[in-house]
């Protein structure tokens, strides 16, 4: 990959694709199966072209020829099963580097593929010509698991008429579930795609729809689209379905496709997309590259914006009426989201995974663009905010977010992230937050570069990307041309340097090349002498996911005169910056106050310090670095800050600093900006439950009605009858997002009992009683759902007496009432339902809360039934989320299994995918801590999902590992039984001894994965080169405590294997190599295994022979390599304890490879990083003691 | 001297037509009666002024039916012809016209009047005329004001024309309305709910009481999406209601200006209304005719060498 930083494109491949064509014959609804084929057309460019490797997952193969001369072939998928046979190394370190060998090992950016094709010898004889090759595949699916989705609505009727229908989906390139393709982004083609459906349906793909043609039995029809425009096959997509047909009335060649009934919301939801085209056509000069553009809006979708060549899919859940206002921006939103990555995604590919960070960046960058023109400069600073805030927390939490990943001649050894328990080689082995908060830090990135260079250069690198691209896609035949297509980190960069002749390279190593974010500490005095402000700034730059930040920083200081921006210079040493004031602390009563943007204002100054002249202070005002401020100033700055200061970036940040001043003065600025109008509507949502947080910690000296009461009673209720509020009018927008929040945010005031006030719970039931929305040109079903929200916030801990069991008749009456509400709210839900179910969605939490707290018997059968498959999608998660929770509370093993049922069966991934990351955030029992739950079943339940359940869909193997790791952390789990007990005593000594730095000692455990491996997975798979990945956890921290049953474990197995008469060299040549390596060892055994073509074999049976035959000789091998060493490492470790046991890690290390030199250092790391005292702490020699 | 002739055969009719069904002795019938002998008695001296001695009942009872059909023929076509040239009573020259027009000689009429031989009947004997049922007298009337005719009309009852007025106050007390639409819904949704929940299947929160705060059970359907999306019947119908009528007045005086959505809401509302599924308006589905789009297309027929 590194090599390519300089020059133009260099394929992995030893040929070029030029042009694909794609054939579905036939699509069965009732079957779920689809059968067809694919024809590539290639350009060796090697002399002896005899090997072909294609991308192809979970299809059956029947045949392959190269230009009309059969071809065998042999199918093999590491992915499908990660670790091979029981292995009881159930350690995380272990999978995870198993599971990013078995990617790399087909992954199309490094020349692999899981269908490995022989050129028929008689075609390579002519390899010197350079002739092209037609390899062309027939294949089929039958019931995918992963790739296509099919809906099949269990109704009576045709199938066009239960709504059935079918389209593609997947994490990053997952094209090759669906059709065998060279699955990268960076391998573009021409394309040609057939597509035969039933008269009644409609196929919807990518490019051009040249004609539609009946077969001749009149019942099926042929779609025919061309693609012309070289496109990577990632970027490729299908839906078919019996959609209705909606032509843009403002752009003729766009078509939007709904599913039936659905058509009126179409055309609302639809009707301000050519909005979205003008602006990013304007903004980059540039038209939209391709010739049509198709949205089309499907049922359990996997996301809910994807986006492919020409087209995106969208869930069909973001349809909306008239009469909704929520759900608009958020729609909005998607198609704008869709529509940026069209240009920045499909049409611009990327060269490899690592230059994913430019397409997210700038498509994320563009977005914002049109969120700023269309939804305001507040909204999109506020936006700005919430990302920054967002990805400084994750980062803080997790670990840094690298964006641009080198890997230095693909060795683990230098992993840029060893806090992660996954690696970040690969898009299909990262977790899901991890990349949502890779998007985010990207497209911020990408402001930060703006910021720099200004937008104006920043539009026109885009434009000249762009344009390069749209060149090279019209040059038919060349294909050597297309590479221009692909965006590469150093060639964003250098367009960079050519459009504005600046230097970002410090910016971009700090933030792209690097990962972690900055965290400041600042602090100021007044010096009145001087009449200058002394500012302190510190950093954090030793916690995980910080990282030192040197450079300018903008400080923005109101004072009485006006405001001033100072630049300063964050150095190594120093921390204090003076800032000489330009006003007199003398202040003229009189005079306005002019703020930045040029307005005055009078201010009201007796709060503040006589002496000094200052206003507020701020830090980094503009967001110009990734990074979290945490400022100390007076309590009356930050309320002059949150009145006077228009940017709402500021405002917000006051609100949040007042939190801590529950004081008179704060609830009046809150007040105060509550009730202004011409406020950002999201502060002043904000400044409500501040607000409450505020009168909460002022419970005593609060006087007057609970907060924000006569607020709401004076905007939102009757003149004549204050307790009644008006009928709802929402036709103005701020209005009606405060009125839905006021409520929410008065829910969680308490008294002196903590309780939430009486009067606030009864305010709210009569909100709940007089809404009134017969004359609202708007449905109120948001308003509603907040209102039940509200009655959820209000809800405390019930009283119990000894654990009494929950009757109606001991029910408290405020919870009766409440209850009284919730269920006829639940019950109208059935006649008449609201829009999404938002009602439904809020009783059901609110149900859970009543439970959670004690009002009524916990149980969880109601939500089951609610997550049941037919019920809409945020009803199921809720209810979902409801199940979760009691799992965790009630610690029941049987709601658990069934949500891991329901993980492995439901039909809608969205659900599954959701269900673990619910269980990653909410867990039912953590590393931490002890659970009955936690026993060895579960264990291998999970193991089993993440090693082979979810190998037909990328997100969910991921999510599976997260939650592996949230239970058990990397190391092995504690409740698993000893197996050995015999060898307690002998190995507990040696446990205190182990150290988990000392790399020699690890010895038996990575002997024993090795063993394991190779015994199990001979060969082919690329599970084979699992170890290599392990190197990396050697330099992992090491969190978690061990188990003493993690190195009994291990022992067993290496005594038993202790022979030596096998040569280490061989053992060498499988553990040793890197993943390329081992790579070339799967050629070896796959040119062994050579074999003829299975037409209509099922792939695994052809995977079956080819695993057991080298299975026999190489176990022993293995095995013999481990054992030589053991006797050693006993040595070492005792020495090691005795003597070095205080030194720090890589001073053992370091004396460790001194004492092994004849040992290769890959084995001796990956050893340690295998071995199940890997887990061992820190406080081990400790322990030895 | 036609007048109570014509009233009397339009009585007889309506009486006869009654009569038939059912025999009755209300005044009117009563009244009829005594009209009918009495033409009985012309008939009858008619015929003694021919010269018969004696008749039988039926042959004079067809007589008195044809007689009567005669002066009610002459009533009814003289009030015709009176109303034609927009008159409410008629006069002589109607009755003269309406026996012209009969084929009857009007000018051997004074002749046959005054000829020695005539009879002269004994008048019939004074029956009280049936009672007008009163119409309701609501208020005074208005007599006419001094520009109209004293023959035109009179003023109807008032009430027919003027707001009557009751004497209970509606209740305009916002407080109270409110209250009081709040409750009635509330009461209508809870007993609903408690209908739908009583005859259906239920889910209960309390393991003790199962009827304490019945949910009606949650069944999953075939294609969720489509309940949760479309907007309710009742939703469109409160819309469509709102376009009508305007926001309440009592709402703030806020402007419209939102910074969110900048869409123009009447078209929203008019996609929105659109029922679900329903077809296109003509207008646009032409337009679309026109608009090349490769979805809109025909499906093309199969090419007779194309191999399947």
């Amino acid at each position: 990959m590194n090599r390519k930083k300089d020059k133009g494109f260099e394929s992995p491949r030893p040929y070029k694709l030029t042009h694909q064509v794609v054939c579905i014959n036939n699509i069965n609804f009732q079957r779920k199966s689809v059968i067809g084929y694919v024809e590539l057309t290639i350009f060796p460019t090697v002399v002896n072209l005899n090997r072909i490797k294609l991308n192809s997952k979970q299809c059956r193969i029947y045949r392959v020829r190269v230009n009309d001369l059969e071809a065998p072939f042999i199918y093999n998928d590491p992915t499908l099963e990660v670790c091979h046979h029981e292995s009881k190394q159930r350690n995380l370190n272990y999978f995870s580097s198993a599971c990013t060998a078995a990617v790399s090992a087909v992954d199309p950016d490094a020349g692999n593929g899981e269908l490995s094709i022989k050129v028929p010898s008689e075609l390579w004889k002519q390899g010197d010509e350079m002739k092209v090759l037609k390899v062309y595949i027939e294949f089929s699916l039958d019931q995918p698991k992963g790739g296509l989705h099919f809906v099949v609505p269990d109704v009576e009727g045709s199938m066009a008429e239960r709504a059935a229908h079918v389209f593609s989906f997947g994490n990053q390139n997952s094209t090759r579930f669906w059709f065998p393709c060279v699955d990268s982004y960076s391998e573009l083609c021409t394309w040609k795609l057939e597509f035969t459906v039933d008269a009644s349906m409609v196929a919807v793909s990518c490019g051009d729809l040249m004609e539609t043609v009946y077969t001749h039995d009149m019942r099926k029809k042929t779609f025919h689209y061309m693609l012309p425009i070289p496109t990577a096959a990632p970027n490729i997509s299908l839906a078919v379905g019996p959609f209705e047909i909606l032509v843009d009335p403002y752009m003729h060649e766009v078509t939007h496709f709904c599913l039936p009934q659905l058509l009126p919301l179409l055309k609302h939801s639809m009707s301000y997309l050519h909005e979205i085209f003008e602006f990013y056509e304007e903004i980059l000069t540039c038209r939209y590259p391709y010739s049509c553009f198709k949205t089309v809006f499907v049922d359990e979708a996997y996301v809910q914006v994807s986006s492919y060549a020409s087209m995106s899919i969208f869930s069909t859940n973001l349809l909306h009426s008239g009469l909704i206002i929520d759900q608009t921006p958020l729609t909005r939103r998607c198609l704008a989201q869709a529509l940026a990555q069209q240009f920045f995604g499909c049409f611009i590919s990327r060269m490899s995974w690592s230059d994913e960070w430019v397409l997210k960046g700038i498509s994320g960058y563009i977005y914002g663009l049109y969120l700023k023109k269309t939804f305001g400069v507040n909204e999109y600073r506020h936006w700005i905010k919430q990302e920054l805030d967002k990805i400084v927390d994750y980062e803080l939490k997790i670990g840094g977010v690298l964006l641009h990943p080198t890997f230095s001649g693909g060795k683990e050894k230098d992993n840029p992230t060893p806090h992660l328990h996954f690696s970040i080689r690969h898009p299909h082995t990262l977790s899901w937050e991890y990349y949502k908060m890779f998007q985010c830090k990207a497209h911020l990135v990408m402001r930060l570069i703006e910021n720099r260079i200004s937008m104006e250069f920043m539009l026109q690198v885009f434009n000249k990307l762009l344009s390069l691209a749209s060149t090279a896609s019209s040059q038919k035949y060349q294909s050597h041309m297309w590479s221009q297509m692909l965006v590469s980190t150093s060639g964003f960069l250098k367009s960079i340097s050519n459009v504005s002749g600046k230097d970002i390279g410090p910016l971009i190593k700090q933030w792209v090349d690097q990962s972690g974010v900055v965290k400041f500490f600042g602090s100021f005095a007044f010096n009145r002498k001087r009449n200058v402000l002394e500012l302190e700034i510190r950093q954090d730059y030793t916690s995980s996911g910080t990282q030192k930040y040197v450079g300018p920083i903008k400080v923005t200081v109101q004072e009485l005169d006006g405001s001033f921006n100072h630049t300063l210079q964050i150095e190594e040493n120093s921390l204090k910056h003076d800032i000489p004031c330009h006003s007199k602390s003398r202040r003229n009563k009189k005079k306005k106050i002019p703020l930045m943007n040029g307005e005055e204002v009078d201010m009201d100054l007796s709060a503040m310090d006589a002496d000094s002249p200052l206003l507020w202070i701020r830090i980094d005002p503009d967001m110009s670095i990734m990074r979290k401020v945490e400022f100390e100033q007076a309590d009356f700055m930050w309320q002059y800050q949150l009145r006077y200061e228009r940017d709402v970036v500021a405002q917000e940040e006051a609100i949040h600093a007042l939190e801590k001043f529950p004081t008179p003065a704060s609830r009046l600025a809150l007040t105060d900006i509550l009730e202004q109008d011409q406020c950002f509507y999201k502060v002043r949502m904000q400044a409500c439950f501040c607000l409450s947080k505020i009168a909460n910690s002022m419970m005593s000296t609060w006087t007057g009605p609970p907060a924000m009461k006569s607020l709401f009673t004076r905007m939102f209720c009757c003149k004549s009858c204050p307790n009644i509020v008006k009928t709802n009018n929402f036709i103005n927008f701020q209005s009606y997002f405060l009125q839905k929040t006021m409520p929410v945010a008065m829910a969680l005031l308490r008294d002196v009992q903590n309780l939430c006030p009486k009067e606030v719970l009864n305010f709210i039931l009569d909100l709940i009683k007089y809404n009134d929305n017969r004359k609202n040109k708007f449905s109120d079903n948001y308003y509603r759902a907040e209102l039940i929200d509200a009655l959820t916030n209000s809800l405390t801990p019930a009283i119990s007496i000894n654990n009494e069991v929950r009757t109606v008749d001991n029910l408290n009456a405020d919870v009766r009432l409440i209850l009284e509400e919730i269920t006829r709210f639940l019950n109208m839900e059935k006649l008449l339902p609201s829009y999404r179910n938002t009602i439904t969605v809020s009783c059901l939490r609110a149900i859970r809360m009543l439970q959670r707290n004690g009002h009524i018997p916990s149980d969880p059968s109601l939500f089951k039934l609610y997550a049941q498959y037919g019920h809409f999608v945020d009803v199921r998660i809720a209810a979902l989320e409801a199940v979760v929770d009691y799992t965790r509370v009630d610690r029941s093993y049987g709601e658990l299994q069934w949500l891991l049922e329901l993980v492995q069966n439901d039909p809608v991934h969205y659900i599954r995918h959701k269900i673990l990351s619910m269980m990653a955030k909410n867990p039912p029992f953590t590393k931490a801590a002890d659970s009955p739950l936690c026993n060895e079943a579960l264990v291998d339940q999970l193991w089993k999902l993440m090693n082979s359940g979810t190998s037909h869909d990328w997100r969910l193997r991921c999510d599976a590992v997260n939650l592996y790791y949230t239970l058990f952390g990397l190391t092995r789990p504690s409740c698993l039984p000893l197996p050995e007990l015999g060898l307690v005593l002998n190995l507990k000594e040696k446990k205190a001894v182990l150290n988990p730095t000392i790399k020699s000692e690890q010895g038996p455990g990575g002997s024993e994965l090795e063993e394991e491996h190779v015994v199990m997975e001979p060969a082919m798979s690329g599970v084979a080169m699992a170890p290599q990945g392990l190197k990396r956890k050697a330099e992992t921290p090491l969190g978690s405590s061990p188990e003493p049953g993690q190195v009994m474990q291990e022992e067993p197995s290496v005594k038993v294997s202790v022979k030596s008469r096998f040569p280490t060299q061989e053992e060498e040549d499988i553990d040793m190599e890197t993943v390329h390596d081992s790579q070339a060892f799967i050629y070896h055994h796959l040119n062994m295994l050579e074999r003829p073509s299975t037409p209509g074999k099922e792939p695994s049976s052809v995977e079956q022979p080819m695993l057991s035959m080298p299975g026999t000789p190489m176990p022993i091998l293995s095995k013999e390599s481990m054992s030589s060493k053991h006797g050693d490492h006993h040595h070492h470790h005792h020495h090691h304890h005795e003597h070095k046991k205080k030194k720090k890690k890589h001073k053992h290390k370091h004396k460790h490879k001194h004492k092994h030199e004849s040992k290769d250092k890959d084995r001796d790391s990956r050893a340690f990083s295998n071995s199940p005292a890997s887990g061992r702490s820190i406080r081990s020699p400790s322990l030895s003691d | 001297m036609a007048d109570p002739t014509m009233m009397g055969s339009g009585y007889l009719n309506s009486g006869n037509r009654s009569g038939g069904s059912k025999a009755c002795t209300s005044p009117s019938e009563n009244y009829q009666l005594a009209r009918r002998r009495t033409l009985q008695v012309v008939v009858s001296s008619l015929l003694t002024e021919c010269g018969f001695e004696s008749a039988e009942k039926a042959a004079v009872e067809t007589l008195t039916e044809m007689i009567q059909s005669y002066i009610t023929e002459v009533g009814r076509c003289a009030k015709a012809n009176c109303e034609h040239t927009a008159r409410s009573t008629p006069t002589l020259s109607d009755v003269v016209i309406t026996l012209v027009e009969m084929g009857f000689n009007v000018d051997t009429l004074p002749v046959y009047a005054k000829r020695s031989q005539r009879m002269v009947i004994t008048a019939p004997p004074v029956t009280n005329a049936p009672l007008v049922p009163k119409a309701l007298m609501a208020g005074q009337k208005r007599i006419h004001p001094a520009h109209i005719p004293s023959h035109f009309p009179e003023f109807p009852d008032p009430h027919t024309y003027i707001k009557t007025p009751t004497f209970r106050e509606p209740v305009s007390d916002y407080q109270v309305v409110r209250e009081k639409a709040a409750s009635q819904r509330r009461d209508v949704e809870r007993a609903l709910t408690r209908f739908m929940a009583k005859t259906g299947e239920t889910q209960s929160l309390f393991k003790d009481d199962i009827s304490a705060f019945p949910l009606i059970a949650a069944q999953p359907s075939s294609i969720p999406y489509l309940s949760a999306l479309l907007p309710s019947e009742l939703e469109l119908q409160s819309l469509e209601e709102t376009d009508s009528s305007e926001q309440d007045d009592q709402t703030d005086t806020e402007n419209n200006a939102s910074n969110i959505i900048q869409d123009d809401p009447g078209a929203d509302k008019e996609n929105a209304v659109l029922p679900p599924g329903g077809g296109m308006p003509s207008g646009k589905a032409n337009e679309e005719n026109m608009i090349d789009n490769p979805y809109l297309r025909p499906v093309k027929k199969p090419k007779v060498r194309r191999k399947k």
